[in-house]
C-alpha cells in the first residue's frame, strides 16, 4: 500500500493528455484522495511532446516530486524524454501500439517494471480510438484500487450531453481496462492507495477557476478581457456563468479596452474585473493609473508567465512584481494581493473586491502560471466567509437634494471619500484623470495638488501596519524563508517533509508591504532567504528597500520557465542551516 | 420639454472664443432637454483633447477619461446600466488615431449609445499637429512640409464596420445638429455623429467659411433614403464626405438585446449575494 506517488502522463499535445489528467484528478478527489497536477505544454496547439505530472497522496499535496513512480506513455517520445526521471524499479506503462523495441533494447529489463497495455485496441473494440483516454483512467483506477463508482461518475459527467451511446461505449472501455487482468501479481498490491481517513468527496480546481468562482461569489458582474495564456480560464468561466446571474463578460479588441471598459463598468456601480498576463498588463498600465486617479474600484488578475515581451508564453515565471509594485507613471495607490494556494485564490479574490471598494483603488491579484493552471484537490471552501463590503457607497437616502453639490473627492481623515454612481438623483458630478478639486473639476493649483496626492496615497497607509505574511514551519529557528505564489507547495514539501529547522513565510499582500511585520521578522531571524521565480530578485530588492537588513537577505532565483524543484530548494536550505 | 440650461454646470469652458466645440456642447444640452433626460440619468464620457473637456461642462455624470479611451469607458457604463443615456465624445485624434481600434469595434458592437466626434481635423490641445482626418498636404507643426498621408473617411469606415446610425453635423448649423443628436440618442443602437467643429486657432484651412462653401446639406435634398446602405455609400463618395445630415440608419438589434440570459433588471441593480447558489456552483468542481 502506498501513501504518496508521482505519476506522469506523456504524449503528443492535443491528443487528450490534459483530459486524462484532469479526469484522473477529479476521480481521485471524488474518492477522497488529494492530487496535484502540473502540466508542461508548449505554445503549439497540436503536436510536440506534452506531459502532465500528477502527485497523488492521502494528504494534501501542492507540488510534484522531481522523480516519477509511474510513467504512462502514449508515444515513443514520452519514453525517450522521460524515462530518465522514472525511479529505479518504477512502472512504465505504454500503449502497446507504440513500437518500443529499439528504445527498450538499451535498458536492463530489471530496472523497471514494463507493462504494455492494449489501450487503443480496447478503445477500438468498444468505440473509437479516442476512448483510449478513458481506458487509461480505468486502468489506473484498478491499479490504485479506487472504487469504480468514483471513476465512472466522473467519466459519465465528462461525456454527459454527448449522447447515450458515447457514454455507454466509454463505460465499456472503462470497465474493460478496470478489469484487465494484471499478469504481474505484485503490481496489484504495490500501487494500492492507502485508504484515506476522511473519504468525503472533494473538489478539484485550477487557481484561475478559483479566481473566477471567487469573483462570482463576491458579486462581480462585469468582466472585460482579451484572451491570453495563462489567464483565459478566468474569462471562460465567467462568460459561462454570467448569463445566469445577469452579468456581462465581453471579449474586447485589446487589453487597453479591457481595462478601460472595466473602469467604466466599475464607475457605473458594478463590481468589475479583468484578467491578463505580462504583455496585456503592459497595455493596461495607463488605464490602471486612470482608475487610481479617479478612485474607481477595479480588480485586475495578473497570471504571470515568462517575460519580457512575448517571452515564454506557456511557461512559469514570477517576474511582474517590480512592474506592478512600481508601475504606472506618476505615483498611485494600488493594492497587490498574492494568493499562494487555490483556496487562497478564491478567498483573496473576494477580499480584492472588498478592498477595491473600501479603498477605492485598483486591486491586483498577482498569481502565476503554476498556481493558475495546476489542477488540484482542494479543501472545502467555506461559504460563510463570503462577505460583501461596498465601502463608502452612498445610496439615495444617504445623499439628498439638500446635500448638493456632491463632492466626490472630499478630503477626509482616512483619505477615502464617499462615492455615488450614475443614475442616482442629485449626485451628478465630474471625474477626470487630470488633477482635480474635491468636486472633481480639473484644477492644477499647487496646494490642492499636494493635498490630493496626499489624500490618495494616505488611503493605504493603514495596511502597512497589518500582518500580511502567513508563517509556517518551525517558528523558533534561525532561518526565515520568504516567498510568493505557487512556490509555497514545494517549500512546504521540503521543509515539512524533512522537518527542517526553518520558518517559511508567504506574502498574501505585497503592496502595501506589511512593513511592521517584516521589520519584526527580519530583526528576529539571523538569516533570510527570499525564494522567487525571476532573474533579478525583485521581491528581495523591494524588501531591502522597504526595511533594510541587506546583509541578512539572500536569494534563491529561478527563471528557466519551470517552477522550483525539490532538490533546488532543499540544497539551498541545507546550505543555510 | 426641459430647459437646456438645466444641463449646464455653470463652468466656463476653457475653449478659445469661436471654437466649434461650444456649439457641440450647446447642441448636446438642447438635445437632452428635448428628450427630457434627467441629468442624473445622463452620463457623458470624453477623451483627452480640447474637445475632451466637454464632459466637465454638463450637469450630468461626467467622466473625462484618457486619450482615445472614451468609447470603452462609455461602453462599460452602458453595459452595466442600460437605463442611462450614455454619450461618448472626443476629438478626431482621440477617435481616429489613438482610439481607432475602439471606434471600429464600437461600430460593429452596436451598444445603445451615442458617439460625437468633435472633428477639427487637427490636434488642438497639443497646439496644432496633424490628425488622421487632416487633408493631404496639410501644414502643421509636425508636418511643416505638408501631410503626405491620406485622411481616413470616418463615415465610410463606420458604414463598412457595421455602424447602425451614421450622421454628420456642422457647428455653425446648430438647429440641424440639435436635431441630429436628438435622433442619434433616440436611435436604439450605436449612433455615430461626426461634427465639423472648426479649430479657429490652429486650423486656418478648414474654417467656418470653408465648410459653408463645401458642405452639402442632405436635408435639402429631400430624397435621401437613410435606410439604403448602397445609396449611403454612394452619397458619401459623391460628396467626398462633405455633407451634413443623417446618412444611414438601420434597425439591427442592439448588443444588450442579444445578450444571453434573462435581462429583466440592469446589471447594476442585481443582488450581489448569491451564497444560496454556492453548493450548486461548487458541484461542478466535483
Ligand atoms: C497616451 C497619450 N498620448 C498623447 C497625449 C497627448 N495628447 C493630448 S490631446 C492629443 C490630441 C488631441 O487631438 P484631438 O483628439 O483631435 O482633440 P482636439 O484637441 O483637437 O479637440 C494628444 C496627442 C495624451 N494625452 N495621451
Ligand atoms: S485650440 Fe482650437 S480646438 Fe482647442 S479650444 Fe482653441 S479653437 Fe478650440
Ligand atoms: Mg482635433
Amino acid at each position: 500500500m502506498i501513501k504518496q506517488l508521482t505519476l506522469m502522463l506523456g504524449g503528443i499535445q492535443g491528443e487528450g493528455i490534459v483530459s486524462v489528467g484532469d479526469t484522473l484528478i477529479r476521480a481521485l478527489s471524488q474518492a477522497g484522495y488529494y492530487a496535484f497536477g502540473y502540466r508542461t505544454f508548449s505554445s503549439r496547439i497540436k503536436g510536440g511532446h506534452t506531459n502532465y505530472v500528477i502527485d497523488i497522496s492521502t494528504h494534501k499535496t501542492l507540488s510534484c516530486d522531481d522523480s516519477l513512480d509511474i510513467l504512462i506513455a502514449f508515444d515513443q517520445d514520452s519514453i525517450e524524454i522521460n524515462l530518465p526521471k522514472l525511479k529505479k524499479g518504477g512502472l512504465l506503462v505504454y500503449d502497446d501500439i507504440v513500437s518500443v523495441k529499439e528504445l527498450l533494447a538499451s535498458i536492463a529489463p530489471s530496472s523497471y517494471i514494463i507493462l504494455p497495455i492494449p489501450f487503443t485496441s480496447i478503445a477500438k473494440q468498444y468505440g473509437n480510438t479516442l476512448m483510449k483516454n478513458t481506458g487509461v483512467v480505468g486502468f489506473l483506477g484498478q491499479l490504485f484500487h479506487m472504487p469504480i463508482e468514483s471513476v465512472s461518475r466522473v467519466i459519465s459527467k465528462n461525456f454527459n450531453g454527448k449522447g447515450e451511446e458515447i457514454v455507454a461505449n466509454n463505460m465499456k472501455v472503462l470497465t474493460a481496462c478496470y478489469e484487465l487482468p494484471l499478469e504481474n501479481n505484485s503490481l496489484s498490491h504495490q500501487y494500492r492507495l492507502s485508504p484515506v481517513q476522511n473519504n468525503q468527496k472533494k473538489a478539484s480546481m485550477l487557481g484561475n477557476e478559483a479566481i473566477a468562482f471567487g469573483a462570482l461569489m463576491a458579486g462581480c458582474r462585469f468582466m472585460a478581457a482579451y484572451p491570453i495564456t495563462p489567464s483565459s480560464e478566468v474569462m471562460e468561466y465567467l462568460t459561462k456563468k454570467f448569463p445566469g446571474f445577469n452579468g456581462v463578460m465581453i471579449q474586447t479588441e485589446d487589453e487597453i479596452s479591457a481595462i478601460t471598459m472595466t473602469v467604466g463598468a466599475a464607475y457605473g456601480g458594478v463590481r468589475s474585473m479583468t484578467a491578463t498576463s505580462g504583455p496585456g498588463l503592459s497595455l493596461m498600465m495607463e488605464g490602471i493609473g486612470l482608475a487610481a486617479m479617479t478612485e474607481i474600484p477595479v480588480v485586475i488578475a495578473d497570471i504571470q508567465r515568462g517575460g519580457p515581451s512575448t517571452g515564454l508564453p506557456t511557461k512559469h515565471e514570477q517576474s511582474d512584481i517590480d512592474f506592478l509594485y512600481y508601475g504606472a507613471h506618476g505615483e498611485i495607490p494600488i493594492i497587490i494581493l498574492s494568493p499562494y494556494t487555490v483556496e487562497g485564490c478564491f478567498y483573496q479574490t473576494i477580499d480584492a473586491f472588498n478592498l477595491a471598494e473600501q479603498y477605492q483603488c485598483p486591486v491586483m491579484i498577482l498569481s502565476d502560471l503554476h498556481l493558475g493552471l495546476s489542477r488540484q484537490t482542494i479543501d472545502p471552501l467555506d461559504s460563510s466567509k463570503i462577505q460583501i463590503d461596498r465601502g463608502k457607497l452612498l445610496n439615495s437616502n444617504e445623499f439628498t437634494e439638500s446635500d448638493m453639490p456632491f463632492k466626490r473627492f472630499a478630503f477626509t481623515d482616512d483619505g477615502v471619500s464617499s462615492r455615488i454612481i450614475p443614475g442616482q438623483p442629485f449626485g451628478m458630478h465630474h471625474i477626470t484623470g487630470i488633477e482635480h478639486m474635491e468636486t472633481g473639476k480639473p484644477f492644477e493649483g499647487n496646494d490642492n495638488r499636494k493635498k490630493m496626492m496626499d489624500k490618495r496615497l494616505k488611503k493605504l497607509q493603514g495596511l502597512k501596519e497589518l500582518d500580511h505574511i502567513d508563517l509556517y514551519g518551525q517558528l523558533e529557528s534561525d532561518l526565515l524563508i520568504l516567498s510568493v505564489g505557487s512556490n509555497f507547495g514545494m517549500i512546504q514539501r521540503v521543509v515539512e517533509g524533512e522537518q527542517l529547522p526553518a520558518t517559511y513565510g508567504m506574502f498574501k499582500m505585497i503592496k502595501p508591504m506589511p512593513i511592521k511585520q517584516l521589520e519584526e521578522l527580519c530583526a528576529k531571524y539571523n538569516k533570510i532567504l527570499v525564494i522567487e521565480g525571476n532573474a533579478t530578485g525583485q521581491l528581495a530588492a523591494i524588501i531591502k528597500s522597504e526595511v533594510g537588513f541587506h546583509r541578512k537577505i539572500e536569494s534563491l532565483l529561478k527563471y528557466d520557465g519551470t517552477p522550483f524543484k525539490y532538490e533546488e530548494i532543499h540544497n539551498k536550505i541545507k546550505e543555510l542551516i | 420639454m426641459g430647459n437646456a440650461k438645466n444641463y449646464s454646470n455653470q463652468t466656463t469652458p476653457t475653449w478659445c472664443p469661436g471654437c466649434g466645440d461650444f456649439s457641440v456642447l450647446r447642441s448636446l444640452q438642447a438635445a437632452a432637454a428635448h428628450l427630457d433626460i434627467e441629468p442624473h440619468n445622463l452620463a457623458v464620457v470624453s477623451g483627452i483633447g480640447c474637445s475632451g473637456r466637454i464632459s466637465g461642462y454638463l450637469n450630468a455624470y461626467g467622466f473625462h477619461s484618457i486619450h482615445g479611451r472614451a468609447l470603452p469607458v462609455a461602453q462599460g457604463i452602458k453595459l452595466v446600466n442600460p437605463e442611462l443615456t450614455v454619450v461618448a465624445s472626443g476629438g478626431d485624434g482621440d477617435g481616429f488615431a489613438i482610439g481607432t481600434a475602439h471606434t471600429i469595434h464600437a461600430f460593429r458592437r452596436n451598444i445603445d449609445m451615442t458617439y460625437i466626434v468633435m472633428n477639427n481635423q487637427i490636434y488642438g490641445l497639443t497646439k496644432g499637429h496633424t490628425s488622421p482626418l487632416s487633408q493631404t498636404g496639410f501644414v502643421t507643426k509636425s508636418t511643416p512640409h505638408g501631410s503626405i498621408e491620406a485622411p481616413i473617411k470616418p463615415g465610410l469606415l463606420a458604414l463598412s464596420a457595421g455602424a447602425t446610425f451614421v450622421a454628420q453635423g456642422f457647428s455653425a448649423y446648430q438647429d440641424q445638429l440639435v436635431d441630429i443628436i436628438t435622433k442619434a440618442i433616440q436611435h436604439k443602437g450605436f449612433s455615430f455623429v461626426n461634427v465639423f467643429s472648426p479649430c479657429v486657432t490652429f486650423n486656418k484651412t478648414n474654417t467656418y467659411q470653408w465648410f459653408r462653401d463645401h458642405l452639402v446639406n442632405l436635408d435639402d435634398e429631400g430624397n435621401h433614403n437613410t435606410a439604403d446602405f448602397q445609396k449611403a455609400m454612394n452619397k458619401y463618395i459623391e460628396t467626398d464626405g462633405l455633407f451634413t445630415g443623417i446618412l444611414y440608419q438601420n434597425t439591427d438589434p442592439d448588443y444588450y438585446s442579444k445578450l444571453p440570459g434573462e435581462r429583466g433588471t440592469p446589471v447594476v441593480q442585481q443582488d450581489l449575494d448569491i451564497r444560496h447558489k454556492f453548493d450548486e456552483l461548487m458541484e461542478e468542481f466535483m
